[in-house]
């Protein structure tokens, strides 16, 4: 038996397709399944085709397939758009009055939207509540949940508009137990007895910066990262954060840095476009030894791009963001927990190494939802300790060096209002208590300073690749960083089936690299793979530079899409 | 008691007879007058002839980027809302490079006080015009004069919502005093724009020149009429510059209009959030 079944829905946009797809991974996990979704959308409003995948699996899933199980069609677009992922065992739910379906090898399912709604005087944005009926009934699943998020959503608005969803969700649900009784699925016994979470990557960044005590977070929208600010805005007052939309990325990254100059962990939010008006003040931090926190979620670009897909374009703008040379760390989390994970260990590396820390995300990672553990969420959460390094609140030196030379690169960092104290942070290079110089030899000595934070950070808490499989029995290696993750192990999965076994050597720790320790991982009687949603191999790239080692055998992908797992098992198999 | 020597840093390097000694005596004066010590104050500098007081004043301060010094400021504002926070900038890292966000600090009615030194001109890249030149100066990159009208900093905050407006002349110190004084003592957004004479690259706007073209506004003068205020705003238009204080209201600051800043605790001082578990509902 399959143990994953993927849903999708599509329809016009501006009729809740997003709505309903959470509904839909909510119910899914409640029924103790794990899930993965995936959110295609065009950059409007209205009008376009917006479309939402859900992969349901008894196992851990971070990746969706080709091959759609259940795809329903709010409109004709739905249908043509997907007809090529279709098998002769998919079910392919549509209105015969709207438009026809062509002869095809598929389980066609004809539900009549329109009479419903027309039977019922129910407005066309009712649809989603059929379909989801229908589609329960299709998982082998009941109402009841549904029925409660109906309540929830719309007890606003009045008894008589719940009730209205209601007898739609029940007239697509009944359709189904009625007519097509046999084209029900038989899911596989799921073991999950636990409470999951339904997080997108922006969530799980967002609850990350709560958990890390981020106190100010600032942001111009900008898809995919605005759902973070929307999110924190949101729970600011609960948590006692400060929330500021501000009038352009440069103040959002300077109100940042102004607040972190004051004792505040910061965070900012962007994608490439926004973080490209930022860099120099990313440059600013690293020479006033500023942290901070920078969320940067990746879209394809160059410039607006196709703003509404995914791509991961931008690391090595990232890595070598900021004029002149100062020291920053690039985090890349492959999933939601690394992302939460990564978040809360972002804020404690700005501190430490008190310089500006960026988090990688991609329009994949950010707005796709996936189940978790909550009881591991919560167990993290309350495990978390905040580590802030040489910040201090008070200061014993008769004359105090914002910028003392140290061994380690780091020097201590007063929070300001210390009685007796004060210092000049400087943009500019400075002696060792903050005044502006252009001598040679304070210029070096600085220099050196602000570069040994590397070498500490490479000691301290850099982390080496994740190793997925067997890497010793391994044939095939596949290298890669951030969300193509998922689709790695799943295609790992699919091999080692067919007995081609192998391993990923997967980075979150993407920047600065430790060279020495990653040259072991690698060896001559082995095929290595980079796999990267971009066009120019840019970790390949990376790491031939730091490393000297040049994977040849590369898998890029930059049409807007994320990677599929059939695309990496094909290529595995021609070659 | 904190007395003016306490604030003084490094010897200043401006031209000898620059306008920015007088502004630079007026802010540590306006700053012991008030009884602050360097600790109690957070001050952002741009860069520029302005911007280089970083090294000269002691305050718990940073030197930032050109323009950009007010969003810094706001920052440290909201982190530390019961701290002074002064911005000290040039009319060309103010109202040219970071015109945006004097628009936009001026809606917010952020709790900062920005000293502005207007020359009209760039001084530390050796005198090209700036954005408050008036029509036709000459400068190294306007040889044959600006084509642009200068902009107008009083109006245009009054008119973004800029709730303490004032204009001084760095050759009055006492006068300056008084006014960075009412300006950081004013709570919400205060700018303070400084008429400062460019000995070295101003050849037209001398102290001269401002001597003959400044008035000080009478006692009778009402701050709170936004009308009169406008229109006195207008009047460098035609070379006639008020100084005094040109509009003064209260509104609500930025901070004390959040939620999270309380008025016992800043939001640094905040007790950190820990009860998870009422968040994650809403992902079940």
């Amino acid at each position: 038996m399959d143990k994953r079944h993927l849903w999708k829905i599509g329809g016009e946009a501006g009729f809740g397709i997003m709505t309903t797809g959470q509904m839909f991974s909510k119910i899914a996990t409640r029924h103790g399944y794990q899930i993965f979704e995936y959110f295609e959308y065009p950059s409007l409003i209205r009008g376009g085709h917006n479309t939402v995948e859900i992969i349901v699996s008894s196992d851990p899933v971070s990746s969706t397939k080709s091959i759609i199980d259940i795809l329903v069609c709010l409109n004709n677009q739905t249908y043509q758009f997907h007809k090529h992922r279709l098998s002769k065992n998919s079910l392919v739910v549509y209105d015969s009055s709207d438009f026809n379906i062509d002869e095809g090898d598929i389980l066609k399912i004809d539900l009549p939207f329109k009479r419903f709604l027309k039977e019922e005087g129910a407005p066309l944005v009712m649809m989603n509540n059929i379909a989801m009926g229908a589609s329960l009934a299709l998982m082998g699943w009941d109402l009841k949940i549904l029925n409660q998020m109906i309540t929830n959503q719309f007890q606003k608005k009045g008894e008589d508009i719940v009730k209205k969803n209601e007898k739609m969700a029940q007239l697509g649900f009944d359709f189904i137990t009625t007519k097509y009784n046999d084209k029900i699925l038989t899911l596989p016994e799921t073991v999950i007895k636990e409470p999951q979470l339904v997080l997108t990557g922006n969530d799980a960044f967002a609850l990350g910066s709560i958990i890390a005590d981020c106190r100010l977070y600032s942001a111009y929208p900008m898809t995919p990262s605005s759902t973070v600010l929307t999110t924190l805005a949101d729970y600011a007052e609960k948590v006692g954060m400060v929330v500021r939309h501000a009038e352009d990325e440069i103040s959002v990254i300077n109100t940042a840095l102004g607040a972190a100059f004051a004792g505040c962990r910061a965070a900012v939010g962007t994608s490439g476009g926004g973080f490209a008006l930022m860099v120099e003040s990313v440059s600013l931090a690293g020479i006033a030894e500023i942290p901070i926190v920078i969320f940067l979620s990746q879209r394809p670009g160059p410039a607006t791009g196709l703003p509404t897909w995914t791509e991961q374009g931008d690391l090595l703008f990232a890595i070598h963001s900021g004029h002149g040379e100062f020291p920053k760390i690039v985090l890349a989390p492959g999933d939601v927990d690394e992302m939460y994970e990564c978040t809360t260990q972002a804020f404690d590396l700005a501190d430490i190494y008190q310089t500006p820390v960026i988090i990688l995300s991609d329009k994949l990672l950010s707005e796709s939802h996936k189940s978790i553990m909550m009881g591991k969420f919560k167990l993290f959460a309350q495990n978390y300790k905040k580590r802030r390094g040489k910040i201090i609140n008070h200061s014993a030196e008769k004359k105090y060096l914002r910028y003392k030379i140290t061994d380690d690169g780091i020097s201590t960092m007063l929070i300001p209002g210390f009685e007796g104290v004060y210092y000049q942070a400087n943009s500019y290079e400075h002696v060792e208590d903050g005044h502006t110089t252009e001598n040679a030899q304070d210029r070096t000595a600085q220099v050196k300073k602000r570069n040994n934070k590397t070498a500490t950070y490479l000691r301290n808490d850099f982390k080496m690749p994740k190793i997925y499989g067997d890497i010793n029995k391994a044939s095939v290696v596949f290298v890669s960083w951030g969300s193509n993750k998922g689709a790695i192990l799943a295609a790992m999965e699919t091999l080692n089936n067919r007995a081609i076994l192998s391993a990923c050597l997967h980075f979150t720790h993407v920047f600065p690299l430790d060279s020495e320790r990653i040259k072991t991982l690698f060896s001559n009687n082995k095929r290595y793979i980079l796999v990267e949603n971009n066009s120019h191999g840019q970790f390949g790239k990376l790491l031939r530079q730091e490393t000297g080692i040049n994977i040849k055998e590369k898998i890029l992908k930059f049409d807007g899409r994320p990677i599929w797992p059939e695309e990496i098992i094909e290529y595995v198999n021609l070659k | 008691m904190s007395i003016l020597n306490d604030f003084n840093g490094y010897n200043p390097t401006w031209c000898p007879g620059c306008g920015d000694w007088g502004i630079g005596v007026a802010i540590k004066s306006a700053l012991a007058q008030l009884n602050f010590t360097p600790s109690k104050v957070m001050v952002v500098f741009g860069i520029g002839c302005s911007g280089n007081m970083n090294d000269f004043l002691n305050a718990y301060a940073i030197h930032a980027l050109h323009g950009r010094a007010i969003p810094m400021a706001i920052g440290m504002k909201i982190a530390k809302s019961k701290m002074p926070v002064l911005c000290i900038v040039g009319d060309g890292d103010c109202y040219g490079e970071g015109g945006n966000h004097f628009l936009h600090v001026c809606r917010g009615n952020h709790d900062i006080t920005v000293i502005v030194h207007d020359n009209g001109v760039y001084g530390l890249t050796t005198g090209q015009v700036a954005p408050t030149a008036q029509k036709g100066f000459k400068s190294k990159s306007t040889p044959n004069g600006i084509l642009e009208v200068p902009i107008n900093p009083l109006s245009l905050a009054i008119t973004q919502g800029a709730t303490f407006v004032a204009q001084s002349f760095a050759g009055d110190t006492p006068k300056t005093v008084a006014l960075i004084k009412e300006g950081i003592s004013h709570k919400g957004f205060s700018v303070v724009n400084i008429l400062q004479p460019c000995v070295t690259f101003n050849k037209v706007n001398t102290y001269e020149y401002y001597r003959q073209k400044i008035y000080t506004l009478p006692d009778t003068y009402d701050t709170s009429n936004r009308e009169a205020a406008i229109a006195k705003s207008i009047e460098p238009e035609k070379e006639k510059f008020p100084i005094g204080i040109l509009y003064k209201i209260e509104r609500a600051t930025f901070t004390d209009q959040i939620g999270s800043i309380s008025q016992d605790k800043s939001l640094l001082e905040k007790d950190r959030f820990v009860n998870y578990d009422i968040l994650l509902e809403d992902f079940l």
